[in-house]
């Protein structure tokens, strides 16, 4: 049974959506760059190239016998081809602006073939090495790889703009809390998975009713690693997004409303504290209620944002028709902005409901699966990646204050492109294991 | 939670959301971001749906996470919605000053305004007025006669703004509007710079360049209209600018000198006096005085008072200069008129009295908007009501001294007007707007803007003006072949530039059109203001008979 071919009807017919959208996206970029109706196929292989990729990743999967969920990576292709154009795109206007950025296009067209590729190997691997098993085996691994990585941003992080986000690996750069942030999720699904039901249970102290304080002793630790990172890093993104994801999860497997509660009081305290002693989190506060405040300084990229959303109106002005670049450094925190302007409200919706529609479909998943791990990592990871677009759009739209955190699928980012693909290629897995009856 | 509790919860969040979304338009950023959490508050509380406790936790968790999740994707949206449609306008266009006084601006405003190809300016004849040229990329913006900048404007998008048709037509002209809907959607669409619609004008472009001649670099204006219709033949301002100086594509230096000469200049020549510059009218005011007494029954052309020298007003003297023979005393208001006798002008002004001029004054238009292409200077009978009660104000403003304020552009209408039968037609610039591809989007006609006195009163006034030309003391307009009627002023000034003026019109004898003519520190006196005035008459009406 393991063995026997299939083939994906519904996956193969929606990746004609992603497929279609790389290469008339892509077409409309090199007419709209002319002016002129005038192209060669040189123009658009590399579309072709994703689309076949696209195509090629749901055939062998058939092959391979694979019977997993079918919706999640169309949606994964569309996010990851929205973004593949979006780089495409904006790197002329940025070469324009700057002739270094020329290596974005051509870097992210590479950081997509690599967490395709990954992806496709976590899917096709994942099963006969036993990955679930190895995972929770070896979680306390996890929490220490998690741990790792959070201190090595800071005593070998690279300082960007104030916060230090980075570490060299020779001539790449890794973001560890895009990998972090995965084995944080895989951590605690094993931790809570096993400890479920003592996490249910509670402590009677006199009139008291407590949480199981002993079991919540790596959840502190992990609650401390997360405002160290707050500190260490001096940004919010990583600890809202770590916190945010550490409370859902607590929440999602206790069913106790206590705990996110006193979860989120406590960050609140602690983020005041934060205000309060770093004057980059005040510039941000100052920047999200009104950026005109120092709109040529620090205030100048959340209002070149507004005007760059405020331009695409209900249809945008069009696909490379746009000056998304005035916003600086546009193609990371601030590509929303970008699909704003040039797709519009329709776009911008049409975005937002895909990965809506990514983080239930995964939800629908987890509630299937059978086994209590694979349950507690699928809705962990969508969480994660759900929360992450959360802080991004929201901050971007100003609705809460600006984290620096990549948009998944679409943000430039080779990091946040791969692991989000990697992670896709667990969830993907994890589908087809044995489901409830 | 009970289920009409949640509904009404829902309810409250949808309504908060839809109240900050469509009434508050003036709403601060942080008012709606407070409006927008509490309804998701709401929106939490109203989707805490019941689910069966027979459920498994983890099922049951993952539901309510599944559900915050969804109120904050509805928050991002109404959020979307906001920024994007219907706070767009107050977003995109909002400049605000830096600490360090810097203006900022979205960027792309700038932008679009050299990405677009701009409509023509062509006057009557299509002489083009102001055009558009490419050059690398961008679009350069230039006017032919440069003469004609008190119509034309200037336009300098980078760094002065637009000012005459190029500021008060700008949407069209940019093609924000009066092009072709589908026309506009398609180039927007397919990312071609948008063509700005073009100006056909009623201005004839060879008249206004005579007419700035015969200004010969003296400052003043000279306004010519089609009395029937209201169409602006000539609408001549001296001194005048070079648009073309003005226009940059970037910040020029040789711009900034050239504007900054221009600010320094005495003459102000930025001001475009025809429809900008407010003047005593003098006697040619003397034709309103003459029509509302009529009008109002107080006086007819026959009607004799007495000018032996001077008036006595409650103890000011008030004496007479204009009488062509100082032997004679009774004269009638049509010898008034002709001679430009301001004691008989005193005289009538206070028989029709303050409070009647007040009361009339709005029909000829002082005091209101005057609706016309360019933007117009409110004129004004006097400073208030009250200076009326005052005799020797209002016994000034008889003979158009006072504290009357008028533009070169309403003297003409008045003129007009009096050739008219008594109908002041509304006066305008702009014959059509055509769009990029030369179809006729809209086209003006003509209207009646007021009717200040009966066409029997008018037909007296006229007659007036022509016997002023043929047996006054304005003989000098008189050309053969041809009705001419008119009427000339000296505007006292308080700093003692006395201005002369001179309205009138021409017919064959049909009224065709009126002139109005203003010269600044009264160079040459009144002759050469009736000169110029019957000049710019003869030869718009032999141009177009």
């Amino acid at each position: 049974m393991r063995y026997r071919p299939t083939f994906r009807l519904t996956e193969f017919n929606l990746l004609l959506i992603p497929g279609a959208l790389a290469i008339v996206g892509m077409l409309t970029i090199f007419l709209v760059g002319r002016g002129a109706v005038d192209w060669t196929w040189r123009d658009i292989w590399v579309s072709l190239a994703a689309a076949g990729a696209l195509i090629g990743t749901s055939i062998t999967f058939g092959i391979r016998g694979f019977r997993g969920d079918q919706v999640l990576f169309p949606i994964t292709a569309t996010l990851a081809i929205i973004g593949m154009l979006m780089i495409q795109r904006l790197t002329p206007s940025l070469v324009e602006i700057d002739p270094n950025y020329g290596f974005l296009a051509t870097r992210h067209l590479m950081y997509l073939a690599i967490g395709l590729a990954g992806m496709w190997l976590v899917v096709m691997l994942s099963g006969p090495l036993r990955i679930a098993e190895h995972l929770q085996r070896y979680k306390y691994l996890l929490l220490l790889l998690t741990l790792a990585l959070q201190a090595s941003t800071y005593f070998i992080g690279d300082e960007v703009g104030g916060a230090r986000l980075w570490i060299s690996l020779g001539p790449i750069q890794i973001q560890p809390s895009e990998i972090s942030k995965v084995t944080l999720v895989v951590f605690l699904a094993a931790y809570l998975n096993e400890k479920r039901d003592l996490m249910e249970a509670s402590w009677r102290l006199g009139p008291l009713e407590l949480p199981p304080i002993p079991y919540l002793a790596p959840m502190a630790v992990m609650w401390g690693a997360s405002l160290l990172t707050l500190v260490a890093l001096n940004d919010l993104g990583p600890a809202l997004l770590f916190f945010g994801v550490f409370l859902a999860m607590l929440y999602i497997a206790s069913g106790r409303m206590i705990y996110v509660i006193v979860g989120l009081l406590a960050f609140a305290a602690a983020c005041w504290v934060a205000w309060m002693t770093f004057s980059r989190i005040d510039v941000r506060v100052k920047n999200w209620l009104d950026p005109f405040w120092d709109p040529y300084g620090v205030g100048y990229q959340p209002v070149q944002s507004d005007y760059s959303l405020a331009s695409g109106g209900l249809f945008g002005t069009g696909f490379g028709l746009g000056h998304p670049t005035y916003i600086s450094q546009v193609q990371t925190d601030y590509i929303f902005s970008a699909i704003g302007e040039e797709l519009g409200l329709l776009g911008t919706l049409a975005v937002i409901a895909l990965y809506f529609v990514f983080v239930i479909r995964s939800y629908i998943i987890a509630m299937r699966a059978e086994d209590g791990f694979v349950q507690l990592c699928v809705a962990g990871l969508a969480t994660s990646l759900g929360i992450q677009t959360i802080i991004i759009i929201g901050g971007v739209l100003r609705i809460i204050p600006l984290t620096g955190i990549t948009l998944p699928f679409i943000s430039y980012g080779g990091s946040s492109l791969v692991t989000n693909l990697g992670v896709v290629g667990l969830i993907l897995y994890m589908s087809s294991l044995p489901r409830r009856a | 939670m009970h289920t009409a509790l949640r509904t009404i919860f829902i309810m409250i969040a949808l309504g908060l959301i839809g109240w900050g979304l469509f009434t508050g338009e003036d709403l601060s950023d942080a008012r709606w971001l407070a409006m927008l959490f509490g309804a998701w508050v709401f929106l939490l509380l109203g989707t805490r749906i019941p689910l069966p406790s027979s459920m498994p936790t983890f099922n049951h968790s993952l539901i309510r996470t599944a559900l915050v999740i969804t109120t904050v994707f509805i928050v991002i949206s109404a959020q979307l919605v906001r920024v994007q449609v219907v706070a767009r306008d107050d977003i995109y266009y909002k400049t605000a000053i830096a600490p360090d006084g810097e203006i900022i601006s979205n960027p792309r405003l700038t932008a679009s305004k050299l990405n677009s190809q701009r409509g023509q300016i062509v006057d009557r004849n299509g002489v083009v007025l102001a055009d558009t040229r490419q050059e690398d990329g961008t679009y350069i913006r230039y006017w032919p006669v440069p003469s004609t900048y008190g119509v034309t404007g200037y336009y300098s998008p980078l760094m002065y703004g637009a000012t005459g048709l190029e500021g008060s037509w700008q949407r069209e002209l940019s093609g924000e509007t009066g092009t072709n809907a589908i026309e506009h959607t398609i180039r927007s669409l397919l990312g071609m710079p948008q063509q700005g619609a073009n100006l056909h004008l009623t201005l004839d472009s060879y008249l206004q360049t005579s007419a700035m001649q015969m200004l010969n670099g003296s400052t003043g204006a000279v306004v010519v209209l089609d009395i029937k219709t209201g169409e602006t033949i000539v609408l001549a301002s001296n001194p005048t600018v070079d648009p073309n100086q003005l226009f940059t594509t970037g910040t020029d230096p040789e711009a900034a000198t050239y504007w900054q000469t221009l600010l320094d200049d005495p003459e102000t020549p930025l001001v475009t006096r025809a429809n900008i510059g407010l003047y005593t009218p003098g006697s040619t005011f003397k034709t309103v005085t003459a029509g509302i007494a009529i009008e109002e029954g107080y006086a007819q052309p026959d009607t004799v008072y007495t000018d032996d020298g001077f008036l006595d007003i409650d103890g000011r003297i008030l004496p007479e200069y204009n009488r062509p023979d100082d032997t004679r005393d009774q004269w009638t208001l049509a010898d008034g008129i002709a001679w430009s006798l301001n004691v008989v002008f005193a005289q009538i002004g206070l028989q029709i009295g303050g409070e009647t001029y007040w009361q009339d004054a709005p029909h000829f238009g002082f005091g209101e908007e005057i609706p016309f292409d360019l933007p117009v200077s409110q004129s004004q009978i006097a400073n208030n009501r009250g200076a009326l009660s005052d005799r020797n104000t209002v016994a000034d403003t008889g003979f158009g001294q006072g504290q009357i304020q008028i533009t070169p552009l309403q003297l003409a209408m008045i003129a007009a007007m009096w050739a008219n039968d008594g109908e002041m037609m509304r006066p305008y610039l702009v014959d059509s707007v055509s769009s990029p591809s030369g179809s006729t989007v809209r086209t003006t006609s003509p209207k009646v803007w007021k009717s200040p006195v009966s066409a029997e009163t008018a037909g007296k006034v006229r007659d007036m003006m022509v016997n002023a030309v043929d047996n006054g003391s304005i003989q000098n307009a008189k050309v053969g072949g041809y009705v001419i009627g008119g009427k000339t002023g000296t505007a006292e000034t308080s700093d003692d530039r006395a201005h002369s003026l001179f309205i009138g019109f021409i017919g064959d004898p049909e009224p065709r059109y009126a002139v109005a003519v203003v010269l600044e520190g009264g160079y040459g006196g009144e002759n050469s203001a009736t000169a110029i005035g019957r000049d710019i008459l003869v030869a718009t009406i032999e141009r177009r008979p």
